[in-house]
Formats: structure tokens, sequence, C-alpha cells
């Protein structure tokens, strides 16, 4: 295995190389070496052998050495803006979520399987942009719409989770919003029964910038990354298998800055 | 001893403490689990015994400064009772003992429970209440063998002289009564000091680890982990027994001094008056050991079980006490048994429905709770407005169930007569004896919720399996329970103690003047009386003890003030060593990178330093303010004003300590509850709301609220042995 790796960093959005190993960078991304920063992070391993005249990747070779001192490099920052749109998804490995405190989480890719009831969806964007969105359409319908370029309002590539809706998927105007925890709900019943019912669209804003970081408690399903060719799916673990088999993470996932 | 039923009394208290060992012994010898886990268990331990042993430094300072003082006040000025400078250091000291025992238990207890939970949900539970009934069996063993001993060295080194036979025995049972002020004042240093201790911890860990750090709770990584957990053996373990260790003390001494007045004309009746509370407290203790063997789960037991077999032994218990007591009234001969009895039956119900309320007002599984969760979606705000009208709300059930019961227990007592009030009082004082029978048990329950916490956090620590954390959380749950039903007996308990201790004040009073040489009181319009026999009236004319009375108005205004800035006190005392617990927590993760990321140690022992000498330091003046008040408000008032403020600092305390704890337990489940996925679950909205709530109510329900019990008890014992004091040097 190379010791030199390439991340795809999602928040902020960066192309990076590093002689660390993914969840010694995850740790690293998410504190800093001196333990004096801190913020959730999502990266993609990106295939080591993949190049492009997009990217300076003769840095890589320059820079991302040990040091003096035998230690690895930890990062040598090769693209901080458009990165996500000029990487195929074919070139883009496991996907990693870093909680505040630098624990990760590995998710391998999975088949898609769309499915089959008609039911309201909630899009949490991560990547290029950060809205939230309903829509009408299923993951990859959605990606399929968003990254349309015929539509005035699209993105070349996107990354994003689906979030749970609870009773609002079926039922928007009666369902119960007893368990959710999203800001403005009634604006979200709003949007959603004017998609159900009226149809004029098939997704609509619901929210310009989501604040709160990754509702990991919300996620269903999983990751998603996609464009008009393209789709890839990584799935969330199920609650079950969090807290059995990724405990400490998901405790440290849980936690959030107004979490006493 | 002329009654052979005395010395039930005795036999229940060696077989108190022979039960505490035996279940010491069995619970140290019970696996210790993994290294991981004995290092948990040590650093706590450690922690724990740092804090102690703190404590008791700067106590031993004040309690021989204060010895001192006595020693002078009663030999050369003779204005005090020669007896309490060794009563006074007796009771400090077994209180404190009491305490030491119990903290060695609970946390060795913590880590054997966790490492029993690895294969026995059954196992577990047994080891933890066992543990946690080492607590309540050494309170109860340690109490009534004091009370025991010093009722017969006074018995046997009172002298007879020219006292007549009544005369002594309220002389005896006075004397006795002072032993209460050194357990008080312990239990001032334990029950502040422990909830100043365990809520900067508790703060300081979250502020740091979990909002600025962003690591979970029990997260080995936080410098703070260990004082928190520490900081629950401090609060609920040694200061909810020393709290405890005073009431079931006080309540007997109480018993014993008011049956002796009661019945002062009466020398072949009042012996038995006096035994009485002490063979009932020894039937309790007995009684109380069986209810410990009743409590046993299932393997495979749910929630609602654990609770049943908990339930199973205190409800037995108490239902064996209520029985028993009456063969125990009916052979001591007692004119009017069943109506003591009947008194004994009150109490003892009173505390079932204090604490129950208790449990309604707090638990997410009833309505108040759930409002408040509902009002958290409208902000912090409506949040607190929720708080505080459920806080205010809940204190309805027990102060009626206090007053209801005092009612009939006067009644009850007195024979139906108004004006049998010293019947009705010594009734009062044994309803409370009645309350705290039950105490070898219901405290071990309280002690049982700390050690199922520090075990679910060793076991979270030691990263075990998700079947090990099932189990201990289900522990932990229960003791949440028992931890809310146990400060509502600790508040309902104080209460009628403090009434008892209010109604005692009377007769050193009596027994001062005697001494003073004021034989007879001039009630007015030519009438005197005999001070050595004049009934409470009579002290009530003389010392014009009505409302309409300026003092006594002052002095009821002064009391409720008290417990109102002493909440104060220690509400901001936690505030200011938090702060320090902050400020460490981010030295050492800014000066020591290695710690997140798991490849150094922090520095436990200096955040249990910083929360221990916190404690020490800020609780010198909630203790001088409850100590100087009723003082100076003796010298200043008269015994009239301090009657007043013992009244006044009774009605507005225990109604308080029940708000504020109620408000602060019933703020903490309902975040509990909307983390548990309602109203949007965790990090909704609802949920930073119910954090907010439930920060502002953590100083209440673990720091002041807890400690105005010891105000009022503490307030009305000074008063008692300063009472030669006021007597002598008062203005008015």
């Amino acid at each position: 295995m190379s010791e030199k790796h390439l991340y795809l960093s999602l928040i902020p959005q960066a192309l990076i190389a590093s002689m660390l190993k993914p969840k010694d960078f995850g740790s690293y991304y998410a504190v800093g070496s001196w333990v004096h920063v801190q913020g959730e992070a999502i990266f993609f391993e990106v295939d080591p052998s993949f190049r492009s005249d997009e990217f300076p990747f003769h840095l890589v070779e320059e820079r991302c050495v040990r040091q003096p001192n035998g230690a690895p490099k930890r990062s040598v920052y090769l693209a901080i803006y458009r990165v996500l749109s000029r990487i195929p998804v074919s070139a883009l490995g496991n996907l990693y979520l870093v909680t505040k405190d630098g624990r990760t989480l590995e998710l391998r890719r999975e088949d898609y399987t769309p499915a089959t009831e008609e039911t309201l969806h909630l899009y949490q964007e991560f990547c290029p942009i950060t809205p939230m969105v309903a829509s009408l359409l299923e993951p990859h319908g959605f990606c399929q719409f968003i990254t349309n370029p015929s539509h005035p309002i699209n993105v070349p590539r996107i990354v994003f989770s689906q979030l749970r809706l609870g009773d609002l998927a079926t039922d928007p105007e009666h369902g119960s919003v007893a368990d959710l925890p999203y800001s403005n709900m009634e604006h979200i019943r709003d949007v959603l029964i004017e998609l159900k019912y009226n149809r004029t669209k098939s997704s609509k804003l619901v929210l310009k910038q989501v604040k709160e970081g990754v509702l990991y408690r919300m996620l269903q399903g999983g990751f998603y990354v996609g464009d008009q060719t393209d789709f890839a799916f990584y799935r969330f673990p199920a609650l079950d298998e969090l807290e059995n088999t990724h405990r400490d993470w998901w405790r440290s996932a849980q936690i959030s800055s107004y979490n006493l | 001893m002329n009654e052979p039923i005395f010395w039930i009394a005795p036999i229940a208290a060696l077989a108190a403490l022979g039960f505490a060992a035996l279940f010491f012994w069995a619970m140290a010898r019970e696996d210790q689990g993994t290294e991981a886990m004995r290092t948990i268990g040590d650093y706590v331990r450690k922690g724990a015994m740092a804090y102690l042993w703190q404590q008791y430094k700067v106590m031993l300072l004040v309690f021989l400064v204060l010895a001192a003082l006595f020693a002078v006040l009663a030999y050369p000025l003779g204005a005090q009772n020669p007896w309490l400078p060794f009563t006074f250091i007796g009771g400090g000291f077994f209180s404190a003992l009491a305490g030491y025992f119990g903290m060695q238990t609970a946390t060795r207890a913590s880590t054997r429970t966790a490492a029993a939970a690895r294969s026995s949900l059954s196992k577990a539970l047994r080891i933890a209440f066992r543990s946690g009934a080492v607590m309540g069996l050494v309170v109860v063993g340690l109490g009534l063998g004091n009370v025991v001993a010093w009722f017969l060295v006074a018995d046997w080194l009172i002298p007879q002289t020219n006292m007549e036979d009544g005369v002594r025995m309220v002389l005896i049972t006075t004397t006795i009564l002072t032993f209460g002020v050194g357990a008080s004042l312990q239990a001032m240093f334990a029950r502040v000091g422990g909830g100043i201790f365990t809520k900067a911890a508790d703060v300081g860990a979250d502020l740091v680890g979990k909002v600025e750090t962003g690591i979970p709770e029990d997260d080995l990584r936080n410098p703070a982990v260990i004082a928190d957990n520490v900081g629950d053996n401090v609060g609920d373990v040694a200061g909810m027994g020393a709290d405890l260790f005073e009431s079931y003390c006080g309540s007997i001494l109480a018993a014993c001094a008011l049956g002796a007045a009661a019945y002062v004309l009466e020398p072949s009746v009042q012996l038995k008056a006096v035994v009485a509370p002490i063979a009932i407290a020894g039937v309790g203790i007995l009684l109380s050991i069986i209810g410990i063997f009743l409590v046993k789960a299932n393997e495979n037991a749910g929630q609602e079980e654990l609770l049943r077999a908990l339930a199973r032994g205190i409800n037995m218990s108490a239902l064996m006490i209520s029985i028993a007591t009456l063969p125990v009234l009916f052979v001591l001969g007692l004119p009017n048994f069943w109506g003591l009895w009947g008194a004994v039956v009150v109490g003892v119900v009173t505390g079932i429905v204090v604490g129950r309320s208790t449990e309604y007002a707090t638990s997410a599984s009833y309505a108040p709770t759930r409002t408040i969760a509902a009002q958290a979606e409208g902000g912090p705000a409506t949040t607190i407005i929720a708080g505080l009208g459920i806080g205010m709300l809940s204190t309805g059930i027990p102060v009626l169930a206090i007053v209801i019961g005092t009612l009939l227990a006067f009644a009850f007592a007195s024979g139906f007569d108004a004006t049998a009030i010293n019947l009705g009082l010594y009734g009062i004082a044994i309803a409370a004896v009645g309350m705290l029978s039950t105490l070898g048990i219901t405290l071990a329950s309280d002690a049982y919720g700390p050690i199922a916490d520090n075990a679910g956090g060793n076991v979270e620590m030691s990263a075990l399996g998700p079947e090990v954390r099932a189990r201990t959380d289900a522990l932990d749950s229960l003791g949440n329970t028992t931890a809310a039903t146990g400060k509502g007996f600790a508040i309902g308990s104080a209460a009628l103690t403090a009434l008892a201790l209010i109604a005692s004040y009377i007769e050193v009073v009596r027994i001062e003047l005697v001494n003073s040489g004021q034989l007879l009181l001039a009630l007015g319009h030519g009438i005197s009386v005999n001070t050595a026999q004049a009934s409470l009236t009579d002290f009530m004319t003389f010392y014009n003890v009505t409302l309409l009375n300026p003092l006594v108005l002052v002095g009821v205004l002064i009391g409720s003030m008290t417990a109102f800035v002493f909440s104060g006190l220690t509400m901001q005392a936690v505030g200011r060593t938090a702060i320090q617990m902050v400020e460490e927590v981010r030295r050492q993760f800014r000066d020591n990178p290695g710690i997140l990321q798991n490849t150094a140690q922090p520095d436990y022992e200096r955040c249990v330093a910083i929360s221990t000498k916190g404690a020490q330091r800020e609780m010198i003046l909630p203790a001088l303010l409850a100590v100087l008040t009723p003082i100076v408000a003796g010298l200043v008032l008269g015994v009239g004003g301090v009657i007043g403020l013992l009244i006044g600092g009774l009605a507005t305390g225990f109604v308080m300590a029940v708000f504020l704890s109620n408000a602060g337990g019933a703020w903490d489940n309902a975040k509990k509850y909307i983390e548990s996925g309602q109203h949007g679950g965790k990090n909704s909205r609802a949920h930073r709301a119910a954090v907010v709530g439930d920060t502002v109510g953590d100083p209440c329900k673990d720091t002041s609220g807890p400690s105005l019990n010891i105000l009022i008890k503490l307030m009305s014992i000074v008063a008692i042995i300063m009472a030669g004091v006021t007597v002598s040097y008062s203005l008015f």
C-alpha cells in the first residue's frame, strides 16, 4: 500500500495529500496536531493513483515527504476550490465521517436499490453547497435532477444524505413532528404539502444553509455521491450496529455544543 | 435499666453493624474485573478519600476550636451544659465515621458491580444494593448505638441529689440532645461541601469536555471525569448519610426529651416514654435488615421488575415496622399506646407519601416532567418558567402530607385533646421516629444510586460490551428513581425532626432557667408557676410568644430570609468553584495535547483537589450563617425571637427545599425524556432549551435544595445548645 494518500474533504472542500492513514488523518483534520482546534469533517479517500491536469500533483512528490525528525507529513493542500466537480466518482474510495473530537467512522461503497413506494424525501447536501431540500424524488432521481445541466439550478456533482421525515413522509398534513429535530417545522410541513398536493415542482428548498453540522441521528439510508453518469451509495450503519460495533464513534457523534 | 424492652435497641444497633460488616466483606470478596476497571475504580476511591481527609482536617480544626469555646462557656461561665464539649465531638466523630465507612464501601462496590454486570444483572443488583445497605446500616447502627450509650452514661453519671425524679430525666434527655449538634455541624460540612464538590466537578467536566471539546460523558480523556464520579459519592453517600444520621439521631433524641417533659409529673411512665422511641428505632433496624434480604431480581428483569424488587424491600419493612411497634408499645405499658402507635404509623405513611410525591414530580413517567419537556419546544424561557411552576406546585403534596401527618400524630398522641400540648408534641416526635425507622433500608436505596451510577461510568470508560452497558444502564436508571425518592424522604424527615427539635427547645430553656436560679415563671396578673413544672403554654405566656410580639415577628422574617440567603450563597459557591475547574480542564487540554489523542493521561488528582478545596472554602460562609443566626437572634431577640426564627426558617426552608429539589429533578428528567426521542430528541431545539433548564436545575437539586435540610436542623440544634446563653445574656 502506498505511503501517500489523497483525501477529498467536503467540510471544507479541499484535495489534500497526506502520509497519514485515513483514521489518523481524520483525527488530525478534526482537532489539529496540537488539539487546539475542533470541528467535524467528512472526506473521501481518493484513489492514490488518480492523476489529472486539474491539480498540481507534482506537489505530492515534492512536499508530501517525511519530516526531518521522521514524522509523516500530515497534509499538503492541492486545491481548495471546486474540487468535487473535478474528481470523478469512479476515483472515490471509502467515505470517512469524523466527529468533533477526531473519532473516525469508515463507510464502504454498497449497491444502491431505490425504494419502490412513493414517499416524500428530505435531503441534506454537503458539497458543493449546503442547503436542506425536500423532494418527491428518491436519492438517485434527486441526484440526476440536481446535476442536470439543462436545469437553471444545477451542480456538476453532488454529495448528500437523506434525512428521516417520520410520519411527514407519507402524511405531511397531519403527520406527527414529535421526534423531528429540524428548525422551523411548520415551514417544512408547508413545503412537503406543496410538493405532495400541487406537484408544480419535484424538489423545493427548505433551508438555505444547515448550520447544525451533520444530523447523524436523523440519517436514513446513508450518503450519496453522483452526477449525470455515476452514482455511489455509502450505507450508514443501523442504530444497533452503531451502538454495538462503533460505540465510541457514535457516542462522540451524539455530542454537540448544546449537549450538556 | 428497668425497662427490658430498651435492650432491643443496643441489640439492633449491634446487629446493624454486624450485618454491615458482613455485607462489606461479602462485597470485598467479589471480582474486581479487568485491569482497566480496577484502575478506574482506584482513581475514584483515592479521589474520594482525598476529599474526605481534607474535609476531616478542616472539621477537626473547627470542632476543636468550638469544643474549647463550649468548654469555656460551660465551666468558667456556667452558661452551657457541661456535657456539651464531649457530646459535640462524639456527634461529629460518629457521623464522620459513618460517612467514611459508606464511602469506602461505595467506591469499592462500583467496580465490583461493574464486574458482576459482565455476567449477571441479578448479581450486580445484589452487590450494589447490599453495598448501599452498608451505609444505611452503619448510619442507623452508629446513630442508635450512640443514643443508647449516651443515655446509659448520662443516667449513670447525672446524680440524683435533690432533684425530683421527673426533672432528672428531663435533664438527662436534654443533655444527650446536645449530641445532635456535632452530628448537625458535620452534616453541614458533608452536605454543603459535598453539594458544591459534586456540581463544580459536574459542570466543569461538562462545559469543557462536552461543549468545548466535544468528547462524550464518562470519557477518560476528560481530566474532570474522576472528580465527577467522586462527586456522586461525596454528595449522595457521605452527604446524604450525614444528613440522615443527624435526622435519625435528632428525631430519637427530641422524642426522648419531649417524652420526658410530657410525663414529668409521672416518673413511673416517664421512663417508658423515653424508652419508646429508642425501642421503636431498634425494631425498625431489625425489620429493615429483613427488608434488605427481600431485594432480589430475576436474571432477565426489566426496569419494572427492578423497581418492584426495591419497592418490595422498602414497603415490606415499612409494613412490618407498623405492625411490630404495636406490641412494643403495649409491652412498655404506656398509657394511650394505641394513640402513640397511630403516630408511628402516621410517620411511616407520611414518609412514603412524601417520597412518592417526589417521584411523581420528577419522574418522566408522569405529567409534571412531561409538561416541562413539552414547554421546551418554546425555548429556554418557557422551559425555565415551566420548571419553576412545576417546582412550586410540587410543594403541595409533601407539605400537606407533613401538615396532615403532624396534626394526626398530635391528635392521636394527645387523645384528641388540643390542650394536651406536651403529649401532642411527643406524638409528633414519635411520628418522626416512625418515619425514620425504615432508614436502614431507605438509605440503602439512596446509597445504591451512586454505586450504580459509578458502575455505569466504569463500564463506559472500560469500553465493555453493549450487553454489560445495558445491565448497568438498567441499574443506573433504577438508581435515579431511588435518588429522587430519597431526596424527598430526607427533606420530609428533616422537616418533622426540626419540628420536634423546636418543641424540645423549650425543654432546654426550662433546664437552663432552673440552672440559672429562676425557679418561678411570672405569668402576669400576679400568677406564678414553678419553672420545673410549667407547661409549654406557660412558657409561651412567659415569653409572650405570639405573632403580635414584634420580637417573634422579626424572628420569623429573619428565619425566612436566612433560607433564601443560604440558598443564594450555596448556589454562587458552585459557580465560583466550577469556573476554577473549567480553567484547569482547559489548561490540561492546552498544555498536553496527548490527552485528547489518548497518548497521555490527564492529571485527575488536580481536578479532585480543586473541587475539594473549593468545597471547603465555599462552605465557610453558609456554615457561619447557619450557626451565627440563631446565636445572634438569641442574644438580641431572646427566646421568643429564637422560636420565631426557627419557625420562619423551617416554614420557608422546608418548602423551598422541596421546590428547589423537585424543580431541579424535573428539569433533569425532562432533558432525559427529550433525549429518549420525544419532542425532536437529542440536538433538537427543544433539547437545547431542556439543557438550559437542566443546567439551572443542577445546583438547585444537588446543592442548595438538600443543604436546606441541614440549615433548618442546624439552626434548631444551635438554638438548643445556646439556650443557656440566650437565657442568661439576651437583651430582651
